[in-house]
């Protein structure tokens, strides 16, 4: 972008009001395009991948049930169609609310459904709670390298992000939860409600908000370093810019420069980043549903992978590699409307 | 601005708190239990759930003909007060109580038990669970409202551990053959579950909890306390701080390391149970299928008696229950574990001796070669694969202790982690020579023993073979001969007699050498709650028991009480710290939710000043 830009005052800002062009539209389309065929591609893999899996599936289905030999050999003799056709049932429909968990023998996108929305409400919070403070701080230690601010958030995120999720999330349920150093455990120590609390009610909604709190805060403690340290890094690669030096020699004070000029520039590689680790966030909260009980999606991997429940499996597998097929798109998407390069 | 607003807030949180103290101690409050468990369940339908937490849901809310004595797990009555067979074994008749009504009034009949066994005789899925029960069986009537009369093929004992809940006819018959693959049998609406044992499921969220009320109309009477809650944790160590903070009252299923943390905590009574579950060191014993077709690949060394018997020796089962149990479990013997004192024999002739040890090899012609290792017979030195489970903790560390056992005899063992399920296919096809697992017995050892019969070798089935239930392949005839004998014998001393035999076949031939039994590791609110009863009484688990013993008699200890009766001390192996009246500990759920609205209205608040603050600071901005 030219520095002409800019400077002109009262123009409106290019960052702000993007405009579609033929060519925007050209490459918002290929984009989206792109992310079908990748999710294609997934849909596909996924029913090879499991199918690839060593062991005998009747037998994992089966071992526990009071059933003998006979009974299991009559069943995989009627459950032995040819690998063609189980692949043709599977892709007329991978989403067909006929397909059971061999675990909880329901149906797995039923099962999906109760548990996204935990993992959603948990996942979502942290996130948005992490990228605003962490671009605050980021904010305020760049653009005062070495000042004492810096020093102090830099330090104490790099602590945070250097700590092991399970450790962190077990001492905060420890001294918050359960109360330690003269700290009483004012938050529950798992869970996502109260047994017997109608979480339909505001009330309920309020005794949410209250379980939710510790997880939240681990998975914030854990992801701030990481958009603090990117988006102090480019807004420091920001101050060298020559545009800045003319704003300041406008007269523009010192906030005005970081806030109109600096910042918008310097949150590009950040919101990035921020849409990319959506797709790794799923390992954390894995970690995190697991020290506090949360009943979410994370959860629900581990008890398919303990069966291993192979059908769900294979539904929250697609349901991840959405996620990030979908975190993607909307990240360059994105950056057609916040970066007016990528448009040109 | 921003601070005085904080102060205000903190003056209101200080002026709350104490009514938030008072308000829970309404004396109305009902008296909930809350266990807490570390897995969830996989189903309420009892057509489908096989995980243990679902099958204690099960006998809480469905009661069984006959149920397994608190005292030794002998038969006792159930909906059934009594029964008998036939004099020519062909028929058994249980009556039922009479006045039996579920819990929504409709009495509970003969019909009920007939239309839940018929089901069961007749639907390939209802099987699932339940085959084994109703293969003999060849029909259910019922001759009038309070007799079941059932027809076996061959007189069995498992005529008395039909351990087959009685569904609601009324209820049930509205989900078809096709309907209950998928039926999830959870209340609906706050509506609870129509059953007969002593709780009622009224609501279940998966992956958290289960709540169950006390059943007014339950046969024995209606339990102490008001609502059983069932709440998962999905690691130990948070089951045991919640255990600390109160959150639960009784913690299942601890972990060695949490349950020592908590022992001699304030309030809380640590209690280390005899379990039914056993874990062994098994061996390769000529992997074959049923029809006697060898297969596999494992070492012929191991069908060698006196090298199994000289590995026994090489052991040290009481370092296995200190260094991997720490010490909470007993040294094994046979394969029906001392919690059934009634069935289990202990020959006790295989103590740690390794110089013994080594003698046996000696004389069976295993000589030491240079490297330390001996050689067979057969030139061959004794090397072998010892598979253990990559998943288990405990697997692993056992490994290397029997590792370092055999070395010290001159074997050297090869350790090879592997996942569960990869190991139950490897041991189906007798790819092994030596492994590491375990079993969980049953009060009927019938199962338990058949994993040793010839007819439970492998399987070939479309050119594949398959695993059945025998993993030493072990096969003798006279043990067969013993097995069918004990599985006709309705005298339960008669039965006992030929049990014990066979454990001392399978001791005798070392098919396993069975290191240890692990006990169950428990801790309670012992300032809360009081009457638990152990199975069998004094030593064995007080939770996930065959019965709903403790569940029927725990209660609540009074406020004025303030400690627990000295006259319900648990059993010997439970330690109790000094216990005092803790603090109100129902009034923290309430507490705490008001807690969480202040701290809500805080962070609203705080947001909101941020916000008011960047404006007022930018609309600045601009006008310089």
């Amino acid at each position: 972008m030219s520095l002409l830009q800019e400077v002109a005052v009262g123009e409106p800002d290019p960052i702000r009001t993007p405009r579609v062009s033929g060519s925007t539209l050209r490459v918002v389309v290929s984009k989206v395009v792109r992310a079908i065929i990748t999710l294609a591609f997934v849909v596909v893999f996924n029913f090879f991948l499991f199918r690839m899996l060593p062991g005998d599936p009747i037998g994992l289905y089966t071992r526990g049930r009071n059933q003998d030999a006979e009974q299991i050999a009559q069943l995989r003799r009627d459950l032995n169609k040819p690998l063609w056709e189980q692949f043709i049932t599977y892709i007329s429909n991978p989403f067909d609310p006929g397909i059971d968990s061999t675990r909880f023998s329901r149906p797995v996108w039923e099962l999906i459904g109760e548990r996204i929305w935990p993992t959603i409400l948990l996942l979502g919070t942290a996130i948005v709670l992490a990228s605003i403070i962490g671009i605050w701080l980021g904010i305020r230690a760049g653009w005062k390298p070495g000042g004492r601010f810096d020093k102090v958030s830099t330090g104490t995120t790099l602590t945070l992000y250097s700590m092991p999720e399970f450790w962190l999330g077990m001492m905060l349920l420890i001294v918050f939860g359960v109360g330690a150093f003269g700290i009483p455990g004012f938050f529950p120590v798992g869970g996502i409600s109260t047994p017997g609390v109608d979480t339909s009610s505001p009330a309920g909604w309020l005794n949410v908000l209250w379980h939710l709190v510790l997880p939240c805060t681990t998975l914030l403690l854990i992801y701030l370093a990481d958009y603090a340290l990117v988006m102090r890094a480019s807004l420091i690669d920001e101050r060298k810019q020559e545009y800045l030096m003319l704003a300041r020699a406008k007269g523009l004070r010192d906030a005005m420069v970081r806030k109109k000029h600096a910042v918008p520039n310097a949150l590009l590689p950040t919101i990035t980043l921020i849409f990319l680790s959506l797709g790794f966030v799923v390992t954390g909260a894995i970690t995190v549903e697991t020290v506090y009980s949360w009943p979410g999606l994370g959860l629900l991997t581990y008890e398919a992978l303990r069966g291993p429940d192979i059908p769900l499996l294979q539904a929250v597998f697609l349901v991840f590699s959405i996620a990030v097929v979908g975190a993607n798109l909307i990240a360059e998407l994105l950056y057609i409307v916040i970066d007016p390069r990528v448009r040109q | 601005m921003i601070r005085r607003m904080i102060a205000a807030v903190a003056a209101a949180t200080v002026a709350l708190a104490p009514a938030a103290a008072i308000t829970p101690a309404q004396a109305a409050d009902p008296v909930v239990f809350t266990v807490g468990m570390l897995n969830d369940i996989d189903s309420l339908n009892p057509f489908t759930g096989i995980l243990a937490e679902s099958y204690e849901m099960f006998q809480l809310q469905y009661a069984t003909l006959l149920s397994s004595s608190a005292t030794d797990f002998t038969p006792a009555p159930g909906l059934a007060e009594s029964w008998e067979e036939s004099a020519d074994g062909s028929t058994w008749t249980y009556k039922l109580r009479p006045d039996l009504v579920w819990s929504d009034g409709t009495p509970l009949t003969a019909n009920d038990v007939v239309y839940t066994f018929n089901r069961i005789l007749d639907g390939r899925y209802e099987q699932r669970n339940y085959g084994s029960y109703v293969r003999n069986i060849t029909s259910v009537e019922a001759t009038d409202d309070r007799t079941v009369v059932m027809t076996v093929a061959a007189p069995s004992p498992i005529m008395e551990r039909l351990a087959v809940y009685i569904l609601p006819e009324h209820v049930w018959s509205g989900v078809d053959a096709k309907a209950v693959k998928s039926f999830a049998n959870e209340p609906e609406a706050g509506q609870t579950l129509v059953g007969s044992g002593p709780f009622l499921v009224t609501e279940r969220r998966s992956g958290q909890f289960i709540r169950m009320v006390a059943n007014d109309t339950y046969f024995n009477g209606r339990p102490a306390v008001d609502e059983l809650v069932f709440r998962v944790y999905n690691n130990p160590d948070a089951l045991g701080q919640a255990l600390i903070k109160g959150e639960v009252d009784f913690a299942s299923g601890l972990t060695a390391d949490v349950f020592s943390t908590l022992e001699g905590k304030e309030g809380i009574t640590t209690y280390a149970g005899g379990y039914s579950g056993f874990n062994e060191l098994a061996f390769n014993m000529g992997a074959a299928l049923t029809d006697g077709t060898p297969i596999g690949d494992g070492n012929p060394h191991m069908q060698d008696q006196q090298v199994r018997l000289a590995i026994s020796h090489a052991i040290d089962r009481q370092q296995l229950v200190d260094r991997i149990l720490d010490g909470y479990g007993t040294p094994g013997s046979t394969v029906i574990p001392p919690v059934y004192p009634t069935l289990h024999v202990d020959p006790g002739t295989q103590s740690y001796d390794p110089a013994l040890a080594n003698q046996i090899l000696d004389d069976a012609g295993y000589a030491m070669g240079p490297d330390g290792v001996r050689v067979g017979p057969d030139g061959e030195p004794m090397r072998y694969r010892l598979f253990v489970r990559s998943d288990s903790d405990t697997s692993v560390r056992s490994g290397e202790f029997f590792k370092n056992y055999m070395a010290a005899v001159g074997i050297e063992a090869e350790i090879k982690p592997v996942d569960e399920n990869a190991l139950f296919e490897i041991i189906g096809r007798g790819e092994f020579d030596m492994f590491e697992w375990g079993w969980v017995v049953e009060p009927d050892p019938d199962y338990q023993l058949s994993t040793f019969t010839c007819g439970k070798r492998s399987y070939e089935d479309g050119g594949e073979i398959y695993a059945d239930l025998s993993d030493s392949f072990f096969c003798d005839e006279e043990y067969d001969r013993l097995y069918s004998a004990q599985a006709v014998e309705t005298d339960q001393t008669a039965r006992a007699a030929l049990v014990q035999q066979m454990q001392t076949i399978i001791y005798d031939q070392v098919a396993y050498v069975v290191t240890y039994y692990y006990d169950n590791l428990e801790a309670f609110r012992s300032d809360r709650f009081t009457g638990f009863v152990g199975q069998p009484e004094g030593t064995g688990s007080l939770l996930f028991q065959y019965g709903t013993h403790s569940y029927e008699a725990v209660e609540p200890i009074s406020a004025d009480d303030g400690g627990t009766d000295p006259t319900s001390s648990p059993s010997p192996g439970a330690t109790t710290a000094a216990e005092e009246p803790a603090e109100t500990a129902q009034s923290s759920s309430s507490t705490g939710l008001i807690i969480g609205l202040i701290v809500a209205a805080l962070v609203i608040i705080g947001l909101v000043v941020l916000l008011v603050r960047m404006r007022s600071k930018s609309a600045a901005d601009t006008k310089e």
